[in-house]
């Protein structure tokens, strides 16, 4: 065996019932290398990690770890010999300052058996100095950013003798600033020699950070390493190798024409971090929002859906003015939103796949007689859609919660079609969901705006924006910079305009 | 394979768990008529089953609008001192005021319907915690009944108000049970089949979401209270016209005990997990067990510790079946 080999998974093979999660699993991970796992929602990225941290034992196989079988032990063992998991969402606690998050549980005691603090922040500021996170450590951690947040988790995974940390997802919701300013720093202590799992499903960032790359596909496990080519080259082979079929990217069609008819209309619209704007959407139009976080890009869609405050302004639907003050009256006026957060405000988890479709359209479509649900129509609606959009589920009852990232957020998007909506807002619809439900999803707004939809789509990933939307508005500082047709437009252009500004 | 039966064995479980409450009835009566076979048969002694309805059509009634509030996550303690003021207050209307028995009735109800409303309102737009907010109203309400009776007991002659509570229907089935039966029959409806009932779950599942999807958050929630307090007030017309009075201590001792038959029938505190015919089977058990217990002679302050014992097990069982339906 290689000597700089840290970690050996051999011939794993997990079953869940009948479902074969993984067959056959091997590969290896080499000591201060960026190891990433790609693959598709249920490809089993979570199965083998959580098999690698001891959260779950495998049905057959082993793993070596350091030259010594650890197949048996459990998931603490594990974390004493150096595997750390850091999950999806970041486990800190805001309420505590940052050096009682760096020592949770293992907060340093005096003669009192009391908390020693004074010794507690020495020791943080130590640890804070070693690892390069620029922070006090008396500082609240709901105060901190949400990539020093982060990088916070990934020092308590690596302080105290972490050798292979398991990023789940590191980069979910953050901007590609804070991405890129992560991933130097996961990169910089990778050369020291912590070895890193990552798991993601931007492309882009996996080419660019990793030394290996392992492709998941029905359980089996392919090798991602790719010699040569450029990037978008290798992207595109590394998303084929991860559908195992041709992914069809969705693109708009370059002559399409956007209809003259104006659908909705603000002006003079200002809210908590918004200034006076005034904005229109076009029939079967698709509008990308660009801005960081508190520019107004997102405010602006709150705002026009009713769940933030309007301080002025005016709006007009369909030539119809409107007085929105919550989403329910959104909703009258056929305004839906798809949730940035699925998991805190898309589904409820313990409903069914049908109850949750149905959500939106309670007191419409759904209402039979006698103000009764009609259930048969509510079984029709959730079948339909199920179909419609390919949604992986047992059956319309099992719970929402039981599916997939990206099945899940089929299902709110479900709901929001169910409704027939004029104007769809879209917020970050397609984090944390593997390419081809991506493209699904891209390509059934795409349809919808054929039949008359109109979209505001609100991202921060310029490639798939530029790839679908009509028209790109940038916000900064509360006010719209930039309102341009997406022509000839790049990555590039977009965020000079962005950032003029504020440079 | 292994994990199949795994995966079986749990929904197995949880299935056990969402029915425990008829179980735990059906272990009682065994128990009891083992204990006591004489007197539980149930061939030769009919009487006793026949009754725990008529036992429990009060405090049910009651139970019912509580478990709506618990569904949202929430809940209502105000139930007992808005049950008392509000039979308090129709009967002064009939008993100085002169007002004709049918008003006096309605007004009770409005009186239960308007404080729960109140309830609704200052926990849904004024965000006042539930928990607290209903708990001051019941001492509120509490000292206002004090106030109306004077620690007196009133007595209660017209016969036209004494004859809901009293009274049979054919002369065979008691009004107070019809009344209980077609509750439950309307709130399964509510509860399963109407847009209210249904919002009821998805704001107690998960409030963001209700909001985002457009579910009025704020209206479901008052509604829920108005419920409630409906309820309330109605039970307060079924048992002072069943007791024929009222007192300073009317209907205290369902305070603990709605809360036991509601989260014993599988209203999981957490709130968006509930059943009308789980809270039926709550109201039952509770009924029959304190019913058993008087049988045996049991002291009535034992009977009050074995209801404790009761919503403990609730709450055990409630955080076990959140624990299992949030394994993977």
């Amino acid at each position: 065996m290689e000597k700089d080999i840290i970690l050996e998974v051999e011939h794993i093979d997990k079953n869940f019932g009948k479902t074969c999660a993984l067959k056959d699993a091997s590969f290896s991970i080499k000591k201060g290398s960026i190891h990433s796992l790609v693959g598709k929602n249920g490809a089993g990225k979570s199965t083998i990690v959580n098999i690698i941290a001891g959260v779950y034992r495998q049905t057959s196989g082993d793993i070596t770890f350091e030259g010594m079988s650890i197949g048996h032990l459990s998931f603490k063992e594990r974390q004493d010999m150096g595997i750390r998991l850091v999950t999806q969402h970041a486990s800190v606690v805001l309420d505590l300052d940052v050096a009682e998050n760096i020592f949770l549980g293992l907060w340093p005691k005096n003669k009192a058996r009391l908390v020693d603090r004074r010794l507690m922040h020495e020791n943080a500021q130590k640890i804070l100095d070693e690892y390069g996170l620029k922070v006090d450590p008396y500082e609240l951690v709901r105060k901190l950013t949400p990539v020093e947040q982060r990088k916070l988790n990934i020092i308590r995974a690596m302080f105290g003798g972490g050798k292979l940390i398991i990023l789940d997802e590191p980069t979910t919701s953050l901007s590609i600033e804070d991405r890129n300013n992560l991933f130097r720093f996961v990169r910089h202590h990778a050369e020291h020699g912590v070895a890193f799992i990552l798991i993601s499903h931007y492309l882009e960032e996996i080419l660019q950070v990793s030394s290996e790359i392992t492709v998941l596909r029905d359980g089996r496990v392919y090798s991602g390493n790719m010699e040569q080519g450029s990037t978008s080259d290798k992207e595109m082979e590394l998303a084929k190798l991860i559908a195992g079929e041709d992914v069809e990217l969705t693109y708009r069609n370059k002559d399409k024409k956007v209809s003259e008819e104006v659908v909705v209309k603000c002006e003079g619209i200002s809210a908590k971090f918004l200034e006076s704007t005034d904005f229109q959407i076009h029939r079967g139009e698709i509008v990308g929002f660009v801005g960081f976080s508190g520019s107004g890009a997102r405010e602006l869609c709150l705002a026009l859906y009713g769940m933030i405050k309007k301080k002025s302004g005016k709006v007009t639907v369909c030539g119809k003015e409107t007085d929105i003050k919550s989403p329910t009256d959104a909703l009258k006026y056929k305004i839906c939103l798809v949730p940035n957060d699925r998991h805190a405000e898309g589904i409820v988890p313990i409903m069914s796949v049908k109850e949750n479709i149905g959500f939106s359209c309670l007191r419409t479509s759904l209402l039979g007689r006698f103000g009764l649900l009609d259930r048969r129509k509510e079984t029709a609606l959730a079948e339909d859609f199920v179909k419609r959009l390919a949604i992986k589920t047992q059956s319309i009852y099992a719970t929402s919660g039981s599916l997939s990232g990206g099945n899940q957020q089929k299902v709110v998007l479900a709901k929001v079609l169910a409704v027939n909506s004029t104007l769809l807002i879209l917020d970050e619809p397609t984090i944390g969901i593997d390419i081809k439900s991506r493209e699904e999803i891209m390509g059934l707004i795409k349809e919808l705006t054929n039949e008359g939809m109109s979209v505001i789509y609100l991202t921060n990933d310029f490639e798939e924006l530029l790839r679908i939307v009509d028209r790109v508005v940038i916000f900064s500082e509360g006010k719209i910079v930039g309102n341009m047709k997406n022509e000839n437009l790049t990555s590039d252009m977009i965020v000079n305009i962005r950032d003029r500004r504020t440079l | 394979m292994e994990k199949l039966k795994k995966g079986n064995v749990d929904n197995l479980k949880l299935k056990f768990i969402d029915n425990v409450v008829w179980v735990l009835l059906l272990i009682g009566i065994v128990v009891f008529i083992i204990l006591k076979p004489t007197y539980f048969n149930p061939f030769t002694n009919m009487g006793l089953y026949l009754n725990i309805p008529m036992q429990a059509s009060v405090m049910g009634v009651m139970t019912i609008g509580l478990a709506g509030t618990i569904l949202l996550g929430d809940i209502d303690l105000s139930c007992v001192g808005i049950m008392s003021v509000s039979a308090a207050v129709g009967i002064l209307l009939f008993k100085t005021s002169h007002v004709p028995v049918p008003v006096a009735i309605i007004a009770i109800l409005l009186m239960g319907g308007l404080l729960g409303f109140v309830n609704g309102v200052l926990i849904a737009k004024l965000k006042a915690v539930a928990l607290i907010e209903t708990l001051a109203m019941n001492t509120t309400l509490a000292g206002v009944v004090l106030a109306i009776t004077r620690g007196r007991t009133i007595t209660i002659n017209e016969k036209a108000y004494t004859a809901v509570g009293q009274g049979k229907l054919f002369s065979t089935i008691p009004y107070l049970v019809i009344i209980f039966i077609l509750i439950y029959i309307l709130m399964y409806f509510v509860w399963n089949r109407t847009p209210l009932g249904r919002s009821l779950f998805v704001v107690g599942g998960n409030a963001k979401c209700a909001r985002v999807s457009g579910i009025n958050v704020d209206k479901i929630r008052i509604m829920a209270f108005t419920i409630s307090g409906l309820m309330a007030g109605l039970a307060g017309l079924m048992l002072s016209s069943k007791m024929g009075s009222i007192n300073s201590v009317f209907g205290s001792s369902y305070s603990m005990d709605i809360i036991a038959a509601a989260v014993i029938g599988g209203t999981s505190l957490a709130g968006g997990i509930g059943k009308v015919s789980g809270v039926l089977g709550g109201v039952l058990l509770l009924n029959f067990v304190q019913v058993g217990l008087q049988v045996f002679g049991m002291d009535s302050y034992y009977v009050q510790a074995a209801t404790g014992l009761i919503i403990l097990l609730a709450v055990l069982i409630d955080s076990f079946r959140i624990r299992l339906a949030n394994k993977e």
